[in-house]
């Protein structure tokens, strides 16, 4: 199929240029004129190889009409990029640094504090997360492409990810401690388990949230 | 045949204009028109027309829709504006000017 010989050829002419909507254009509308001329030279009378090389041959030096397209894809500001990235690193430090006040607390055995520190700094490290993904440049698109549709699509499907399994985790190491908490205080210890099943409903209470919000 | 080909792409602009001045077109059509006219000497380069395409279309002298042949083949057409159309006198005014300064010049008493 002689259209799709000249399609493979057209291809790897624009293979390595980003697949913007005028590109896409300019490909098709390429396409659709070469096959008119090669289809000119067959009633002409040369064959399909002829005329095949007849019509690459006048496409010409497409580098300079590449440029010309002025193609600029600007991408997330380095800037932004770091900046995220040590607002992660600060959250993951905290959580990790989470357990220092349980270890001090089972030390002097006052463990009821060294929970509620545990507490706190899940809490700060959840806070930074949220407050990073809400505050994070979103992939802004500067041209109508494919590429960057695909992209700011992977990135908020990233994002939303990121933020489920930290509030999750959150939630999770906030009901042990405060089911630890209450147990060890009021020795409830037969009634107390049904902290978890509190969140298990505030789980679902969120996805459902987050449900909705999309 | 260089130099001929070299003072003609100088034109390019002016001449898809001119192409464009009565009705529609497209790519390969203008081609076509543009060897027919030169007897078969000269023909542009399909990454020429598509470069001068972008820059007349950005300046705002010519407008483009896809058609809708029902062959299936989708072209690209062209259309002038009035823009394209004054600026389509202005060129022709500005090459004869041109080409009488050249004559006048390029002359030699007697030869």
């Amino acid at each position: 199929m002689m259209q799709e010989r000249l399609r493979k050829y057209v291809d790897s002419l624009f293979k390595d240029v980003p697949l913007t909507k005028s590109i896409v254009e300019l490909k098709e509308e390429m396409i659709q004129n070469l096959y008119e001329k090669y289809q000119d030279l067959l009633k002409s009378g040369k064959t399909e190889e002829t005329a095949f090389n007849n019509v690459i041959s006048g496409i010409g030096d497409v580098s300079s009409l590449i440029y010309d397209m002025d193609l600029t894809i600007k991408e997330l500001s380095d800037t932004g990029i770091q900046k995220s990235a040590a607002f992660t690193s600060v959250a993951v430090m905290v959580y990790i640094f989470s357990l220092i006040p349980i270890i001090l607390s089972l030390q002097y055995n006052r463990i009821f504090y060294g929970l509620v520190g545990f507490i706190a700094m899940i809490m700060l490290a959840t806070g930074i997360l949220i407050y990073n993904n809400l505050k994070k440049q979103k992939f802004y698109r500067t041209e109508e492409t494919i590429v960057a549709e695909f992209k700011e699509w992977q990135t908020n499907k990233y994002d939303n990810k990121v933020l489920r399994i930290s509030i999750s985790f959150a939630l999770w190491s906030i009901i042990a401690a405060i089911y630890f908490i209450v147990s060890f205080t009021t020795y409830a210890w037969s009634v107390s388990w049904i902290i978890f099943l509190a969140g298990i409903a505030i789980e679902a209470l969120i996805n459902v949230f987050l449900l909705i919000r999309r | 045949m260089s130099i001929t080909s070299d003072l003609i792409r100088g034109h390019t602009e002016t001449i898809i204009l001119a192409q464009l001045y009565n009705h529609d077109s497209y790519g390969y059509e203008i081609n076509k028109e543009i060897q027919q006219r030169t007897k078969g000497k000269y023909e542009l380069k399909e990454a020429t027309l598509y470069s001068a395409f972008r820059r007349l279309e950005k300046a705002g002298l010519i407008d483009s829709y896809w058609g809708d042949e029902n062959t299936g083949a989708r072209r690209r057409y062209y259309k002038i504006t009035e823009s394209g159309k004054s600026n389509y006198h202005r060129l022709i005014k500005e090459w004869n000017s041109a080409k009488e300064m050249i004559d006048s010049l390029i002359k030699v008493e007697g030869v």
